[in-house]
């Protein structure tokens, strides 16, 4: 199993009061499997993904990478994982806007200790899966909402992860470039990719790709469903 | 009663220092004393999630105290030094530290404190290092210790500076530091020939087992170094730094006159034999060795040693002998 969670529950504390945005999350994702999760503004797809990618720890339940329980290691050891096995997409690209797409590309892989040649070789590879080679010397913050999409997904496989984790990827783009991601989600899935989609854009409804919707609604998981 | 001394700028503000930081400390004592009587690393409740977010929330708070430490002993230092002017008898820290009972036991306490709050850091830095903070327990353990001093250290640093008397004469410098006529303030009954041997000795055969299995070797090699490098430095580097061979005083080469060299002779001499026995000891205990380290204790020993040989070779190039 890829991604296992069991009864994962998050709860914040704001203003004296108990708010629980994660309850009861039991979910086992296989390798190569892609997951959407959808649901309304609230109902905790973000913060599931947040523990996914252990930038967040839970209040109380198990969230294990490939059997490695994410939610208890330390940040070092949390940070090392994700770089090596999760790649992020966010809504809002987080690119750095003042370098090139070439060098957000790369930011990822400087720590790995590779020499550049390698690096440089890793990130073009990274540029055409997502169809961005065409603008590697152009600045993050010139680009249009596809193209800064595109270049946050060719930094999310950079360091070829197994595990790729969306957040609201298609929440600033227009229909044609919500599309054309899907069809790079749809290519990755080919690669055996293991992809999981938080997202309320009908688009991902009926996807033409082997996939599994779960519904969430107020931190839990409504029901499971296969599209075929 | 309330005196002059106490109530200077620099005392307050060093008080106020100790205090606020003590404070922080007492709240991450308080808090990792339940952290350790719950902490059960491979349980997934809330209460456990809970006590993991605090204990990293206590590290943080216990690692910024442990570093302020480091900068208020200098500023320590400078504040002793300052009082001087006040102090009747005094031309430096060093007469001022002996006003009363307390100062001389403040000074030793808070050096000791540094090396504990060294070996913290170590211990700490290897117990983020693995998966399932397998060092944590002896980490607060040693934190506890360490409370226990830095509370005893408060205590002092007040009795030290409400008892101090400005109208009764010190004691300063070549009066105290063994100068009375006769007697040889050197260990051992050394000579300073011999002291000098002895420094240059376990200088080499420190860095010679700095990287190597003899780490009970290093660690005497370590303690006996410092011990004859503080007479060296009084008794023949410093005569240099003054450019006087009856001044001999550990405190006056902190002052402007001398460009605060002292500070960097002492604090060099001082961090490495703390980074020294500190990454020694967990090598012994812990089975862990930092090479890096030891890398940078070898730089720090060998800025010490060069910079103190480096006065005498100046004086005696610029002047043709020796003090």
């Amino acid at each position: 199993m890829m991604i296992q969670i069991e009864n994962l529950y998050r709860t914040f504390h704001h203003g004296g009061n108990e708010v629980p945005v994660l309850k009861d999350i039991n979910l086992n994702i296989k390798k190569g499997e892609c997951v959407v999760l959808t649901g309304v503004s609230g109902s905790g797809k973000t913060t599931l993904l947040s523990l996914i990618a252990g930038l967040d720890k839970p209040s109380s339940g198990k969230v294990l990478i490939e059997g490695e329980p994410i939610s208890k290691l330390p940040d070092l050891f949390a940070s090392e994982l994700r770089a090596k096995k999760i790649g992020m997409i966010f809504q809002h690209f987080n690119l750095f806007e003042h370098l090139t797409v070439n060098e957000n590309v790369t930011v990822p892989l400087i720590p790995s200790g590779l020499k550049m040649k390698e690096i440089q070789t890793k990130v073009d590879a990274a540029l055409n899966l997502a169809n961005i080679r065409h603008k590697k010397e152009t600045q993050a913050g010139r680009l249009s909402g596809g193209e800064k999409q595109r270049t946050a997904i060719a930094r999310a496989l950079v360091a070829d992860p197994n595990i790729i984790l969306c957040d609201e990827p298609t929440a600033n783009l227009d229909r044609d470039n919500s599309l054309l991601f899907i069809e790079i989600v749809k290519e990755l899935h080919s690669l055996g990719k293991t992809i999981v989609i938080a997202t309320h854009d009908p688009l991902f409804d009926n996807l033409d790709f082997n996939s599994t919707i779960i519904p969430m609604l107020d931190g839990k998981i409504v029901e499971e469903f296969n599209d075929e | 009663m309330m005196n002059e001394v106490f109530l200077s700028n620099q005392v307050i503000v060093f008080l106020l220092s100790e205090s606020t930081l003590f404070s922080l400390l007492f709240i991450a004592f308080v808090v990792s004393f339940k952290i350790l009587l719950k902490w059960d690393f491979e349980s997934f409740t809330p209460y456990q999630f809970t006590l993991e977010r605090q204990a990293y929330l206590v590290s943080t708070i216990i690692y910024f105290v442990f570093i302020m430490k480091f900068i208020l002993i200098v500023y320590f230092i400078f504040t002793i030094d300052v009082l001087s002017l006040l102090v009747p008898g005094a031309m430096c820290a060093a007469g001022v530290i002996t006003a009363n009972d307390y100062g001389s036991y403040l000074l030793i306490l808070k050096l000791t404190i540094l090396f504990f709050l060294t070996l913290w850091f170590y211990v700490h830095y290897y117990d983020m290092r693995t998966k399932n903070h397998l060092w944590f327990k002896q980490k607060s353990l040693l934190f506890s210790s360490i409370f226990l001093m830095i509370l005893l250290e408060l205590i002092l640093d007040f009795s030290y500076f409400s008892h101090i008397d400005t109208q009764i004469p010190v004691n300063c410098c070549s009066t105290l530091f063994g100068q009375l006529e006769g007697a040889n303030p050197l260990p051992f009954g050394l000579s300073i020939n011999m002291l000098l041997i002895l420094f240059y000795l376990l200088y080499a055969l420190m860095i010679l087992t700095i990287k190597s299995s003899q780490t009970l070797l290093y660690i005497i090699a370590n303690i006996l170094f410092v011990y004859i490098a503080y007479y060296a430095v009084v008794y023949f580097f410093g005569t240099y730094v003054y450019q006087l061979p009856t001044h001999k005083c550990p405190f006056c080469m902190m002052q402007a006159e001398y460009f605060y060299i002292g500070y960097v002779l002492w604090g060099s001499l001082f961090l490495a034999t703390y980074m020294g026995i500190s990454n020694a000891l967990t090598t012994l205990l812990m089975g862990k060795n930092h090479t890096r380290s030891q890398i940078n204790v070898a730089y720090l020993l060998s800025l010490f040693v060069l910079l103190c040989t480096a006065y005498v070779a100046v004086y005696y190039i610029k002047n043709g002998v020796l003090l």
